[in-house]
């Protein structure tokens, strides 16, 4: 090659970095890094503040007491054993169930195969926080229904403010997306390694001990994980169940040094603490990773259409149908019969005959006239609005860059995109609780608002968001874009006619999913909000039941769960959802 | 009509930079069927699409039908949307998201010179019709099969009436037998229209029985160009008999060269060979003779060894290909292949003689 065709390569690419479309690229990269990084920056910084406000905060007061009082502390050392136990309970539980629940599908014969494939993912419909609540109502140890028809027989009260009662709930809320992950492993996995056993002399039960169990580790493990990471990020089910016991794990344990009704914040404390969940959480997300890279070495996934080996449950079919049904009760039809039951009583009080007489719409009525209620509507709306759109809006374009763009930082772009997957919701809203505050300093008055709420939900639905539009995006074979423009469309028609219309599926269904979250996450929006007018729907159910309003919870909590469950319905009717790709997470 | 000059293409790749085109020059006549046949990797598809203005050349001159389209000496791209082309991709592009109508008529919808919904629906008709998919206007274009596709994608590409028509490897989706049909069609379609086509392939049967012209490329350059017969005939370099058709390599060295007639004699070890000599060939000169299977003709027991181009050798294998039978008959240092008719009575173990008539016998260098 001559050396005049050399620079003429180098003179060629040296100029289309100018274009425009570099420029793009670029954009995109610093805002969204920019978006990720500070309210880390802020998070790491904070922690070495002992400023009363995030407002008194500045770089020449650094200091480490905060990591020690929070070392120093015993307090720390009951929250980790705590987080450990709920976890690890709750993972192991949920699993136990959802891998049950997959098996039953997948390899016995068991009636109603259908109905569980699409009731166990619809279970997703039922926001944590209220299921905690109905089952508050149902076994608090006092006054829970559920009690008190055991009490009849003289069994002992089961009181749900405890570990095992935040095990049981979460572990519940964890069996959807589990079963989702595990009905492909089983479902796929190549039925000849199997057969392969059986004509070595091995019987089925040698076989499964041996052979599929063993392939099914490392994809078993990566659930497993995955799991765990989401018991360990929820806020709302600890919330509920464990702080009114002063039982402490991560979540809930800075939630309340924030808002800690004995003693100002501890901000800086806060943070120290928060840094330390992190750091588990991002181990978490490296093991999962690590874990996730070596189960391809053991591939047995194969596209064969294959008829599986069925074991034939006989008479245990019933036992089998009826523990199913156990689990759909306790997982949504229970808690929803209990919310809706005490929307409808004028007053608390156990089910009976004369409650039933003494049902009314009141409450309903009352949700109409509550002071604020058009007003949280309204900002509910508008926060789902803006968050969802946003989430569309960014992902979309930062998967345009990953994707399609050469752009020598679409690497970097992409792990930043997915970085605040591994951080806590919680641990994102204190975060951005810094920015925000630190904000005002400048004149920015976004802190307790409805913005605060959706950027903080934005930045933390990027990870979901980019991750479904990779896949989105690649499912559009350049070729479409290509016969476009060699039939004389621009870029912007071959985007307009060709592209956008074959993502809309794409798009719509990260913007539902993004709905979905907003419009139940109660951890993040409780550290941003500030003032009764800033409430949106999670915080004010949060406040009511805060406040001992509990019909007025039942009353909303039915309309929210009906809600939901219409939503959810009807996008598996479309299509949507159906053994998703990528999991929802169990707020 | 075509004049695509000093085409460089560099890529980055994990590997560092790759000159996948070095040095490319074209030029195709008016109303003519020029292939670029090669194997994969070769630069063929990433020279059309420079020419479709889908690939950003690094240095080149190009011009379709007097107009530049790519110069890197006035820093000039004409994007491929101001390019009077169309285009038939190997995966058919279709679009799935509109019907077979939508398909057709989505080029004259973006055209400047806004048509009427009689004229487009007008010219759908007719582009349809010339690809004989009248009748499957109003369906989903996922639900035709992969023949029916690659008929909308020739179709749409037509319906401009473009004066370049680009075809990027159209038929290698398409089982055998209708690989066949559509050769034919897509040549007699372009001759009729008298479009300026070029095609890129891997298949060199694709190759002989569409185009007016063949440019054999290897490893981003041209290594032969010419009419099909005379690519077969008369290949240049071991690389391109190799690649077109079944050839018979037999090593040598010259004994005695070219006298008037072009004809020579080569030293190989099944004794002297009369064949064509390249033109520069000299004594000792170290060649490789190629003749094709074909050519190659049985010799009756009556004529001895050792009388013009006779080599005897003993028959390896015979496989059964139905039109014909390929022998593989041992000699001296390599192995023969012949085709003979299925009726030839030989089997496994026989001797037999083979005459390789002097004018089929071509040496090249190397």
């Amino acid at each position: 090659m001559t050396s005049a065709t050399m620079s003429h390569a180098v003179y060629g690419y040296a100029r289309s970095a100018l274009r425009s479309e570099h420029l793009w690229h670029w954009t995109i990269f610093i805002v969204v890094s920019l978006a990720v990084a500070t309210p880390l920056i802020f998070l790491v910084l904070g922690s070495f503040s002992e400023a009363s406000l995030p407002t008194q905060f500045t770089l020449s007061e650094l200091t480490i007491r905060n990591y020690r009082q929070v070392w120093l502390d015993l307090d720390t050392y009951l929250v980790f054993y705590n987080t450990l136990i709920y976890v690890t309970g709750a993972t192991a539980f949920g699993i136990s169930v959802a891998a049950g629940l997959a098996w039953l599908v997948e390899r016995t014969d068991i009636p109603g195969k259908l109905w569980i494939y699409a009731g166990v993912p619809m279970t997703l419909a039922m926001p944590g926080m209220l299921q905690a609540m109905a089952y508050v109502l149902l076994l608090s140890p006092r006054i829970g229904y559920l009690n008190e028809f055991l009490g009849v027989f003289g069994l002992g009260p089961i009181n749900i403010y405890s570990l095992g009662g935040m095990i049981f709930i979460e572990g519940l809320r964890l069996v959807p997306t589990a079963f989702l992950m595990l009905v492909p492993l089983l479902r796929s996995m190549d039925p000849t390694l199997e057969e392969a056993a059986y004509m070595s002399g091995a019987n089925p039960h040698r076989t499964l001990r041996r052979i599929t169990i063993k392939l099914m580790l490392p994809g078993l493990l990566a659930v497993l994980i995955y799991q765990c990471m989401t018991a360990l990020e929820v806020f709302e089910v600890p919330g509920i169940l464990g702080l009114p016991a002063s039982i402490y794990v991560f979540s809930t344990k800075i939630y309340s040094i924030l808002h800690s009704s004995s003693s100002t914040p501890a901000y800086g404390q806060a943070n120290a603490l928060a840094m330390i969940y992190v750091v588990i959480a991002i181990a978490a997300t490296w093991i999962y990773a690590k874990v996730i890279s070596k189960s391809e070495r053991f591939s047995i996934i194969t596209g064969k259409g294959y008829r599986p080996r069925v074991t034939e449950l006989g008479r245990g079919r019933w036992l089998a149908s009826g523990l199913v049904l156990l689990f759909l009760a306790f997982s949504i039809i229970l808690p929803f019969l209990v919310l809706c039951y005490v929307s409808f009583l004028p007053f608390l009080q156990s089910p009976s005959v004369a409650a039933l007489r003494m049902m009314t719409l009141d409450h309903y009525v009352e949700l109409w006239q509550t002071p604020l209620i058009g007003q949280v509507m309204m900002n509910t709306l508008y926060m789902v609005a803006i968050t969802s759109t946003l989430t569309v809006a960014i992902s979309f374009l930062v998967s345009l860059v990953i994707v399609r763009s050469k752009f020598w930082g679409r690497r970097i772009l992409d792990q930043v995109a997915f970085m605040p997957h591994a951080i806590p919701g919680i641990v994102i809203g204190l975060a951005f609780l810094w920015v925000f505050l630190q904000g005002t300093k400048y004149g920015i008055n976004l802190y307790g608002g409805i913005w605060a709420i959706s950027i903080a939900f934005v930045v933390g639905f990027l990870a979901y968001g980019t991750r479904s539009m990779n896949a989105g995006i690649l499912q559009i074979h350049k070729d479409l874009e290509e016969a476009a423009q060699t039939s004389g469309a621009t870029q912007w028609r071959t985007m307009w006619r060709i592209f956008y219309p074959l993502m809309l599926p794409t798009i719509i269904g990260v913007w539902v999913w993004s709905m979905l979250h907003a419009i139940r996450i109660a951890g993040a929006p409780l550290l941003l909000y500030e003032g009764k007018e800033n409430q949106v729907l999670a915080i004010l159910i949060w406040n009511m039941w805060d406040e001992g309003n509990i019909e007025a919870v039942g009353a909303i909590g039915t309309l929210m769960i009906i809600f939901l469950l219409l939503v959810t319905l009807s996008l598996r009717m479309i299509g949507f959802g159906r053994g998703a790709a990528i999991p929802q997470s169990s707020h | 009509m075509i004049d695509i000059r000093n085409l460089h293409v560099h890529f980055r790749s994990s590997e560092g930079t790759v000159h996948a085109v070095r040095g490319v020059n074209i030029k195709v006549e008016r109303g003519q069927f020029y292939t670029m046949l090669g194997p994969s990797g070769c630069g063929k598809t990433t020279t059309l699409r420079c020419l479709a203005g889908l690939e950003r050349p690094s240095s080149a001159e190009i011009s379709i039908d007097g107009q530049v389209v790519f110069s890197s000496e006035r820093n000039l791209m004409i994007p491929p949307y101001r390019r009077d082309i169309g285009m038939v991709f190997q995966s058919y592009a279709i679009w799935p998201h509109m019907n077979v109508f939508e398909n057709v008529a989505f080029p004259l919808r973006e055209m400047r010179g806004r048509f009427s919904r009689a004229e487009i629906r007008e010219k759908v008709m007719r582009a349809l019709e010339l690809v004989q998919l009248t009748g499957y206007e109003d369906r989903p274009a996922p639900f035709l099969s992969g023949g029916q596709q690659q008929r909308l994608a020739l179709a749409r590409a037509l319906v401009r009436e473009p004066t370049v028509l680009l075809l990027d490897e159209p038929l290698s989706n398409l089982d055998a037998k209708l690989r066949e049909e559509t050769r034919t069609e897509i040549r007699d379609l372009v001759k009729r229209l008298g479009i300026t086509t070029v095609y890129v392939t891997h298949d060199q049967l694709e190759a002989l029985t569409m185009s007016d012209m063949v440019a054999v490329m290897d490893q981003g350059q041209i290594v032969q160009e010419a009419s099909p017969i005379v690519i077969y005939r008369e290949p240049k370099v071991r690389f391109v008999a190799d690649f077109i058709g079944l050839t018979n390599f037999i090593k040598g060295s010259v004994h005695r060269a070219a006298n008037g007639n072009a004809l020579g004699e080569v030293q190989t070890a099944s004794g002297l060979i009369t064949c064509i000599l390249p033109d520069k060939a000299s004594s000792g000169d170290k060649v490789l003779i190629v003749i094709r299977p074909e050519d190659l003709i049985l010799v009756p027991g009556a004529v001895s060894a050792g009388s013009g181009n006779v080599i005897e050798g003993r028959v390896s294998t015979s496989l059964f290909m139905g039109d014909s039978t390929e022998f593989r008959v041992a000699i001296k240092d390599t192995t023969l292949r012949l085709k003979l008719h299925s009726s030839t009575a030989m089997s496994q173990g026989d001797t037999v003689r083979i005459e390789l008539p002097p004018e089929r016998c071509r040496a090249l260098m190397g």
